[in-house]
């Protein structure tokens, strides 16, 4: 199992999804995948894409406005 | 100190302060509040809401502030626009109801617990940001409002300019997203 941080930190939507999507195409299945962002739009539809696409998602608030989104891709 | 960190703890997992302040509405709630506030605005205060037009009575304003005027500018030529300007800017509805969007969003933030200066990441991102402010401030005012003033007012007030807004707006949406992707990924 192997875990991709992608840092999204400082960039607003829709450039964490896009990164978030791509990137979750190129890593293998039970594969861990985590977004950092810090705008909180992202926060709702990064997990909202990962979870209508079928994986596992959590969301972490790091620190204030801050939040890591954990995608484990299962299929 | 501890007794307030307790509490501040306390908070934090209290369901009430989550729903209310942590957690965003849904886009329907959304929905919903925005309309029923632009319809008391546009009851209180005779105009349908704008946002972007206030930045340029505020632009006429720090003008006339350094020693120059707009009277011949065609933008303010109308008695409407210049009676506005001459009102002065704390006579102004729009500037408040801008100057509230702020503060709320900031009372919002805070609230949440969710306040951060972002770092700028790139050169790139200030490029864009001060092309794409420029261009949509500009295309803004030569087409007499913003997504706001135009198409949502436009369309709530029932008025066909609204729709083509839309759909002018819609293929500035496509190139734009084409370029995002080409110049950000």
């Amino acid at each position: 199992m192997n875990e991709v941080v992608i840092d999204c930190l400082g960039e607003a939507c829709p450039v964490p999804l896009v990164k978030a999507q791509n990137k979750l195409k190129e890593i293998g299945l039970g594969d861990v995948l985590i977004v950092q962002i810090d705008h909180s739009c992202a926060m709702k539809n990064v997990p909202e894409w990962a979870r209508k696409d079928g994986h596992n998602v959590e969301v972490e608030e790091v620190d204030d406005g801050e939040w890591e989104v954990i995608i484990e891709k299962v299929k | 100190m501890e007794a307030t960190k307790a509490f501040f703890n306390k908070l934090r997992d209290n369901d009430i302060y989550k729903q209310w302040f942590k957690s965003p509405l849904t886009y329907v709630a959304g929905a919903v509040l925005l309309s029923v506030f632009q319809i008391i605005t546009l009851a209180v205060t005779g105009n349908p809401w704008g946002v972007s037009g206030v930045f340029a009575n505020w632009g006429a304003w720090a003008y006339e502030a350094i020693g120059g005027s707009v009277d011949k500018w065609y933008y303010f030529s109308s008695t409407g626009a210049q009676n506005t300007l001459d009102a002065g800017i704390l006579n102004h509805a729009g500037t408040m109801r801008n100057l509230g969007i702020v503060v709320g969003a900031l009372f919002a933030t805070l609230m949440a617990s969710q306040f951060k200066i972002k770092k700028i990441k790139s050169k790139k991102q200030v490029v864009a940001a001060v092309l794409g402010g420029l261009l949509m401030g500009y295309g803004a005012r030569i087409a007499f409002g913003c997504n706001i003033g135009a198409l949502y007012s436009g369309i709530s007030s029932l008025s066909l300019s609204g729709w083509v807004f839309a759909i002018g707006m819609f293929g500035g949406a496509v190139v734009g997203s084409k370029l995002l992707v080409k110049y950000f990924m």
